[in-house]
């Protein structure tokens, strides 16, 4: 009997925590009149209607939009700048390193609403804000460190000789780390990136409070401004909310091994 | 190093053109316009601002969607103006909200464009007002009513004691379950309520001075004359205690009471035949007043303002200029029933015509309406009295110590933000 | 890591190399500075200030602790701090306990590893904003699913969200939600790190799942389980986006969280002083956590370590 325990929780677990992905999925599917009467697990009819209006009458395509390029550009700077500071801090010796990743770590746990004042008084008078770069430059905040500490780890774990075989060479430092390191490190960075655009693309305060209106408002913050209106749409909300979930839920599915990977390396908190 | 620099100014490159591409894509500058943009009312804006913009065909004019629910669009605003954006240039503006926006520097003055003022209320302008300076115009005004049913009440009372003798009549005789309804949850409706009761003894929130003055002898008559209207008369149903303006209106208009305080809205609602079992048994009065006092209506409304960021401040004065113009403002008191802010209107055929109620009633009321305290603070202040005018109606404490421990909040909040007059 | 440095070049080479590492490392550690550390200094600096924007008469005093003064006695501020500890304790509890059932039980999986464990991830790697949603649209009243089946159960149940008390439910289980599959990823890289030999050995000694767990399993997987707990801790201390999305905070200030508040204090009455007052307490509560978390990685993490 205790054999046979251990696949059945997990079948409950598992099914537990697929279950409201599902039923929202089901329920945008679901014509608006039929939302709360009588739920069934199985639905009967489904269609299209909440995902036209949400594009068609809502224009949904500008937070989409709007997501991609900041997410997309916080990825690109993180990348570029993070990635060599993390190469240097990993296989470089210099005083203070130690000082500087316990700085960096720190940095990662601030909690964002204990920065949104400062940051919003000066994008305010930088005239940043509800602009792209007024939430790019906030977002590195939380982007840059964690991308460091990722890739700190993955540089540690390459062969030592590396650099050796570099300078055997004749190479500089420089032309090491273009051509030998960064071509093996693409696995390494890979991670970093889509992590970095996960949270980028998840991310709802800085959202919040340093955009104006729809024309700026990331896929988060849109979704949750869609009430106030007369009734709440569910039915165009949970739509949102699929269109939401479908480019993290597509890096997860495709790279899940190696965002785990990334995770359980001890430099990510959630 | 050459390839660092390369590197960075690669990526920076990269994120600069991505975000130039896109805010090289924003729309050319409009002239935007926000406010009360749903239904009839939205309809009816939508058209008046293209009138407007095929008189100026060198604008293009929109309008910036906001929540209908009055706090909501407070909060909106607030994160717009505080945030120094460009649009909405023209906002409509909860008439007690001006003070504020203009204390705090989002909407600008309007000395420079000279407008009529003496074409509009006197109290609506004055509402409009801070330190001196004018910030916004009256583009409609509400005034507290009190409704009363004909076929029971054939004369208006003519002060409250007589209000209440004959809703005790109506109850005892006519069988009517409530006498008088009025809006008594503890939200911003109960201080008009309580304004109006002020005003009929005689007193004020804050004097002229600026001055606390809602510990007076004639706000304690006012305070104990309605908790008494609900627990000593029975007048007032214990009820009213959790309504807003909907709930009596709809008690009134299902035949329940005598007599209602409500807004102009109720107007036509109450006149439509269809939904209405009290059409064409109703008229309107200001609330009576009483010994020291005199009738008065709460002034409620909207006004315009521009944005002190905007970047077309005179295109923006040119359209509330437009907006304010009879013939716009008869369109609206047709269209909506809201009372124009010009007296002169209230003389004129077409308004008799546009309004359901007669002008010579509305302008009656309107004669006797007070504003609420121009503060920039008065949201604070508002909420300071919500608490202890409730508590004193629900009898959890008496009007007396409710009234002066309110009294005391409002000075200390004044003295808090450096708002206490001199000589206080 | 760099070899050692031929033995003719002597300190120009160290120098050198400190030159290079600083180069590659100073952009990136400039943004940090500039868009973390001054910030987070400005914000100490402003919490000792009157700062309201609705008010520029009043300019921006230096008041000392006056606002730290006010937070103390603010009900509604401690009031946050009631619920979030509340809030903290029953998540972290939850998810802990939810976290090391499903790792233990991930461990056990024999087939359609990578399938599973990808379903297990998804609630971590959507928005907030949608698990929010998802939940608060399942306990709507009265036609949700949640309400469906408990009314099939014969229970009565709440309107969720008008209820100070019950609104605190589907919150707590929107973020048990989100958040367990991290843990569990987190306690199973524990396990997998745990040698077989010494559970077949405990076996072979006549010991029982249960004894094996409390005795081998257990102690080894503590590390983890700390970490773990103290990150999950520090998150749930600072929670947000889920409150903000599924009530606002409400019923009134029901389930307004210690973040809730301080956003309130800041982005609505705009109140930057006091809210930085607010601000440096989540932070300082926030600090201490972390500083917790970075001794207990230990200061291996800082080293210099070979692969």
């Amino acid at each position: 009997m205790k054999v046979q325990a251990w696949p059945l929780v997990t079948i409950l677990l598992v099914g537990a925590i697929l279950f409201p992905l599902y039923w929202v999925a089901i329920a945008s599917l679901t014509p608006e009149g039929r939302l709360f009467a009588q739920p069934t697990l199985v639905p009967d009819a489904l269609v299209l209607d909440h995902y036209r209006a949400l594009f068609g009458e809502r224009d949904f395509w500008t937070p989409v939009r709007n997501s991609l390029v900041v997410a997309g550009a916080t990825t690109a700077f993180c990348v570029a700048l993070g990635a060599v500071c993390a190469y240097a801090l990993a296989r470089l010796r210099f005083r203070g390193k130690a000082a500087i990743l316990a700085l960096v770590l720190a940095v990662s746990m601030f909690p964002q609403i204990s920065i949104v004042s400062p940051l919003y008084l000066v994008l305010r008078e930088l005239r940043l804000l509800n602009t792209y770069p007024g939430l790019v430059l906030p977002y590195l905040t939380f982007a840059m460190p964690l991308t460091i500490w990722l890739l700190v780890g993955f540089f540690r774990q390459l062969p030592p000789e590396l650099e050796e075989a570099g300078l055997m060479d004749g190479a500089g430092r420089l032309r090491t780390l273009w051509d030998i390191i960064l071509p093996l490190s693409w696995p390494g960075i890979a991670t970093a990136a889509i992590l970095t655009f996960l949270y980028s693309w998840n991310e709802f305060l800085f959202a919040l409070s340093f955009t104006l209106g729809p024309e700026r408002h990331t896929v988060p913050v849109a979704i949750t401004l869609f009430r106030g209106q007369y009734q709440v749409p569910w039915g165009q909300i949970l739509a949102a909310a699929m269109v939401a979930t479908v480019p993290v839920a597509a890096l997860a599915l495709a790279a899940q091994r190696r965002i785990i990977a990334g995770l359980t390396s001890g430099a990510v908190k959630g | 190093m050459r390839h660092i620099g390369f590197l960075t100014a690669a990526a920076l490159a990269l994120g600069a053109a991505a975000t130039a591409a896109s805010c090289a894509r924003t729309p050319p500058r409009v002239l935007t316009v926000s406010g009360s943009a749903v239904g009839r009312e939205g309809d009816l804006l939508r058209r008046q601002i293209e009138r407007f913009a095929r008189l100026h065909p060198s604008l293009t004019v929109a309008v910036r969607a906001t929540p209908d629910a009055a706090d909501a669009r407070h909060q909106l605003y607030v994160q717009w103006l505080n945030a120094r954006a460009v649009d909405p240039d023209v906002l409509q503006l909860d008439v007690i909200w001006t003070a504020e926006f203009a204390a705090a520097g989002w909407i600008t003055s309007l000395g420079r464009f000279r407008p009529p003022v003496d074409d509009f209320f006197p109290a609506a302008v004055a509402a409009d007002r801070w330190r001196g300076a004018l910030y916004a115009l009256p583009w409609f005004v509400d005034v507290g009513m009190l409704y009363r049913r004909t076929d029971l009440v054939p004369d208006s009372p003519r002060d409250l004691d007589e209000l209440a003798l004959l809703a005790r009549r109506a109850q005892d005789v006519g069988g009517i379950p409530y006498g008088l309804v009025w809006q008594g949850a503890r939200y911003e409706g109960l201080v008009t309520v309580f304004v109006e009761y002020l005003g009929a003894f005689g007193g004020r929130i804050l004097d002229d001075a600026g001055r606390v003055a809602v510990d007076s002898e004639a706000a304690d008559k006012a305070l104990s004359y309605m908790r008494d209207a609900i627990h000593a008369e029975g007048i007032v149903p214990m009820a009213a205690l959790a309504w807003q303006e909907e709930q009596t209106r709809l008690a009134f208009q299902a035949g329940q009471a005598a007599f209602m305080r409500n807004w102009p809205y109720a107007y036509a609602l109450l006149q439509d035949r269809s939904q209405s079992s009290v059409a064409g048994r109703i008229a309107v009065t200001p609330m009576p007043g009483a010994p020291g006092g005199a009738p008065t209506a709460a002034l409620g409304g909207s006004a315009l303002a521009i944005n002190t960021h905007s970047d077309q401040p005179s295109d923006a004065y040119a359209l509330i200029d437009f907006l304010l113009q009879p013939e716009q403002m008869i369109e609206r008191a047709q269209v909506v029933g809201q009372y124009p802010a010009r007296p002169a209107l209230y003389a004129t055929r077409a308004l008799a015509e546009a309004l359901t109620v007669s002008p010579s009633d509305a302008l009656e009321v309107i004669a006797r309406a007070v504003p609420r305290p121009t503060t920039p603070v008065y949201h604070e202040l508002s909420q300071i009295l919500q608490v202890s005018l409730h508590r004193a109606l629900t009898r959890q404490q008496e009007p007396c110590p409710a009234l002066r421990e309110a009294a005391a909040a409002m000075r200390a909040l004044l003295a808090r933000v450096q708002l206490t007059p001199p000589g206080s | 890591m760099m070899p050692p440095p031929p033995a003719t070049a002597g300190g120009s080479w160290r120098r050198d190399e400190a030159r290079f590492a600083w180069a590659l490392a100073l952009p990136a550690l400039g943004v940090i500075g500039l868009v973390a550390l001054f910030p987070i200094a400005w914000t100490v600096w402003e919490s000792l200030h009157l700062h309201d924007l609705r008010m520029p008469w009043l300019g921006r005093p230096f008041v000392g602790v006056a606002n730290y003064a006010e937070a103390m006695t603010d009900a509604r501020f401690l009031d946050a701090l009631a619920h979030t500890a509340g809030f903290v304790a029953a998540t972290v509890t939850l998810e802990m306990s939810a976290g090391l059932v499903l790792a233990l039980a991930l461990d056990r999986l024999a087939r359609a590893r990578g399938l599973i464990r990808t379903a297990v991830l998804l609630p971590w790697a959507i928005p907030t904003v949608v698990a929010a949603l998802a939940w608060r649209f399942i306990f709507e009243s009265p036609g949700g699913v949640a309400n469906a089946a408990l009314v099939r159960l014969g229970m009565a149940p709440p309107t969720w969200f008008a209820d100070a008390a019950a609104a605190w439910i589907p919150l707590v289980l929107a973020d048990v939600w989100k958040t367990t599959p991290f843990v569990a990823l987190l306690l199973l890289a524990g396990l997998q790190n745990i040698d077989r030999s010494l559970h077949d050995a405990a076996a072979i000694d006549g010991a029982g799942p249960w004894q094996q767990f409390r005795q081998i399993t257990l102690p080894l997987l503590a590390p983890a389980l700390l970490v773990a707990f103290l990150f999950r801790a520090l998150d749930a201390f600072r929670v947000f986006d889920v409150v903000y999305v599924m009530t606002g905070g409400g019923p009134g200030s029901a389930t307004e969280t210690i973040a809730i508040y301080t956003f309130t204090v800041i982005m609505q009455h705009l109140r930057f002083g006091f809210g930085s007052a607010l601000s440096v307490i989540v932070f300082a509560v926030a600090f201490l956590f972390a500083l917790a978390g970075i001794r207990l990685l230990g200061g291996r993490a800082f080293e210099d370590r070979p692969s």
